[in-house]
């Protein structure tokens, strides 16, 4: 009991600090942290634990947004559904594109991500327009109906969907970090001649991780879908091919609590800067040189320790007392 | 069937189009091949290039004055941010080296908003004389950009080749300790080699701001492009980085004759179709990480 305590009392103090955050913090920017660090999380977990970076998230993340908002205009109204069929979504393109991928270098990994990104973004916006309504949009807000227990189409209902949804991705990749396959991972990042020697596909290992993570995208993709009630090409444009990574980088790579830090200072970040100047990528920017010469730990990565630190004491003079 | 005249000018828009993707990838392919560093900064370089044209242009009304003050600014920006910032991180692995880069190129970006603004400036072209080729009205400007472009390969290629720095740097792109242990400063060759990238992403700007507007996103937009053609010439290579440049110019240009949205998509295609054949591209060497 204690162990499975001491397992969990991280995620549920991050958690219970976001519930908070609800309270202080206008509904529209609660529900756009959690997507947006649920977004992030597949970005953190493939560059901080696989060694990939990737600047082509977007492409995932319109592929899952895109399928939910098919299946809502077309065809039905459960937003549930349309989640299930985005996640579906998001599985079947990474099993696609990601034999192909994987095999590549890191370096050509995030160009040839950045392509499919594009790709993604013209079929939307030009090659499929008699059914994407190319840059139009697809509304469908008024198509998703009321659902009996949590209502998805109420924004302070969504709130509580994406806050479980959240707290269960959390977990599972705070469990998947702890499992043989999380070192795997790890190792085939730092020295992948010594998995192969050890008795491990390369090849595998990563396909799973790409498989995993950029599911999470799509994931995270389809609860934008639902929750704007709207999809457009623009999601997907080269413009914010990088933004996942900005945020990566800036709560900490490969950290667990990264993405959430992230998304909060990213997005609190848009919101205060660019009502004071108009250019908040300048700062985003200068932010972001100044973390890489800083020793590219990010925001958490900075924190962590320090935070540990002061824990520790606490616990080691508890006892004596 | 196509028609010739439509044909001959679609080709000379994509060789225009190809000589500009060349000047800014070479950029791109001599930093990754000598320092391993992927240098998306290229893209405010080039950006620079065609503000200060625009601006030079439009107080001396040349637009050759122009583009000669934008290669000069870029230069000179690209030696600072070498300086104070890429002289700290060649150390790093690759995929650190591109996110501060492309901090640097967003931080770039809003520097440049807030001093020329959001609206897109038009840049008159220098020369409206047309010539004719087989009875084809060819506007002389875009000839002059392939002319510009070939001669650039052709300096590349010399001094690569003839002189001691340029054998040098191609000696550093094989192996950079074996340089360092020949006593010679290695961190002196980076140097200039990133000023000559900058440099010639700045003539590419200033080059192809007559040709479209400029505005603050242009560097984005041509990103894509670049890494495609940086890609599919295999990172490194210059030769590689000329042939490619010129089939992505190519694509684009004759793809928007045949079904316009495929020009945009159809280089992408290529670019994964090279990639699971040859995943090194066209003339990529298999380079190891140091």
């Amino acid at each position: 009991m204690m162990n499975v305590f001491r397992w969990w009392w991280g995620i549920l103090l991050a958690f219970s600090l976001l519930a908070v955050l609800r309270v202080f913090l206008p509904l529209p920017f609660s529900n756009e942290i959690i997507i947006f660090s649920i977004y992030t999380m597949g970005c953190s977990f493939l560059l901080g634990r696989v060694g990939f970076i990737s600047f082509g998230q977007p492409a995932y993340l319109a592929t899952g947004a895109y399928a939910t908002a098919f299946y809502l205009y077309y065809f039905g109204t459960n937003p549930y559904i349309g989640i299930l069929i985005g996640i579906l979504a998001g599985v079947l393109i990474s099993l696609i594109v990601g034999p192909l991928f994987v095999r590549l270098r890191s370096d050509y990994f995030a160009l040839v991500n950045l392509a499919l990104a594009v790709i993604i973004f013209y079929m939307m916006q030009k090659v499929l327009a008699s059914i994407t309504k190319g840059d139009n949009g697809l509304w469908f807000l008024t198509n998703i109906a009321s659902t009996p227990i949590l209502d998805l189409s109420r924004p302070n209902h969504f709130y509580i969907f994406a806050f479980l949804v959240a707290l269960a991705i959390w977990a599972f990749y705070k469990y998947l970090n702890d499992t043989l396959f999380g070192a795997c991972c790890l190792a085939s990042k730092i020295n992948e001649d010594k998995v192969k020697f050890l008795g491990y596909s390369n090849f595998k290992i990563r396909l799973m991780a790409f498989v995993i993570a950029n599911t999470t995208t799509a994931l995270a993709g389809s609860m934008y879908a639902v929750y704007l009630g709207f999809v457009s090409p623009e999601m997907t444009s080269a413009h914010r091919a990088a933004d996942p990574v900005v945020v990566t980088i800036l709560g900490g790579v490969g950290t667990l609590y990264g993405p959430i830090v992230g998304a909060i200072a990213y997005t609190g970040m848009k919101d205060l800067i660019s009502g004071l100047i108009g250019n908040w990528e300048l700062f985003i920017g200068f932010l972001l040189v100044f973390i890489m010469l800083a020793g590219e730990k990010g925001i958490w990565g900075t924190l962590e320790p320090l935070l540990k630190k002061a824990l520790f004491r606490k616990n080691v003079f508890k006892p004596e007392r | 069937m196509m028609d010739t005249q439509l044909l001959i000018s679609g080709v000379i828009f994509g060789l225009s189009i190809g000589s500009i993707f060349f000047l800014m990838a070479i950029g791109l392919s001599l930093c990754f091949g000598l320092m391993r560093i992927i240098s998306l900064d290229q893209l405010l370089y080039y950006s620079i290039g065609a503000y200060i044209t625009y601006t030079i242009s439009l107080v001396t009304g040349s637009m050759w004055q122009g583009a000669l003050a934008g290669m000069v600014v870029a230069g000179i920006v690209s030696f600072g941010v070498e300086r104070f910032i890429f002289l700290r991180i060649y150390e790093r692995d690759i995929a650190f080296t591109m996110i501060a880069s492309f901090g640097i190129l967003i931080g770039g970006v809003g520097v440049i908003k807030s001093i020329w603004g959001l609206v897109p400036r038009p840049v008159p072209v220098p020369m409206v004389t047309q010539i004719s080729i087989m009875g084809t009205e060819i506007p002389v400007y875009r000839l002059i950009v392939i002319a510009i472009s070939l001669l650039v390969y052709l300096g590349i290629w010399l001094f690569l080749n003839r002189t001691i720095i340029g054998k040098a740097i191609r000696a550093g792109i094989e192996d950079v300790e074996h340089v360092e242990g020949l006593g010679i400063n290695v961190y002196r060759l980076f140097t200039t080699t990133f000023i000559i990238a900058g440099t010639l992403s700045g003539l590419a700007g200033g080059l192809h701001a007559p040709l479209i507007m400029v505005d603050p996103q242009m560097g984005l937009e041509v990103m894509p492009f670049i890494f495609m053609v940086v890609i599919i010439g295999g990172l490194g290579s210059i030769k590689g980085t000329l042939i490619s440049a010129f089939l992505v110019g190519q694509v684009v240009s004759l793809g928007s004759l045949i079904y316009a949205p495929l020009a945009q998509m159809a280089p992408f295609a290529i670019m994964l179709l090279i990639l699971l054949i040859k995943p090194t591209g066209l003339y990529g060497s298999k380079l190891l990480k140091r």
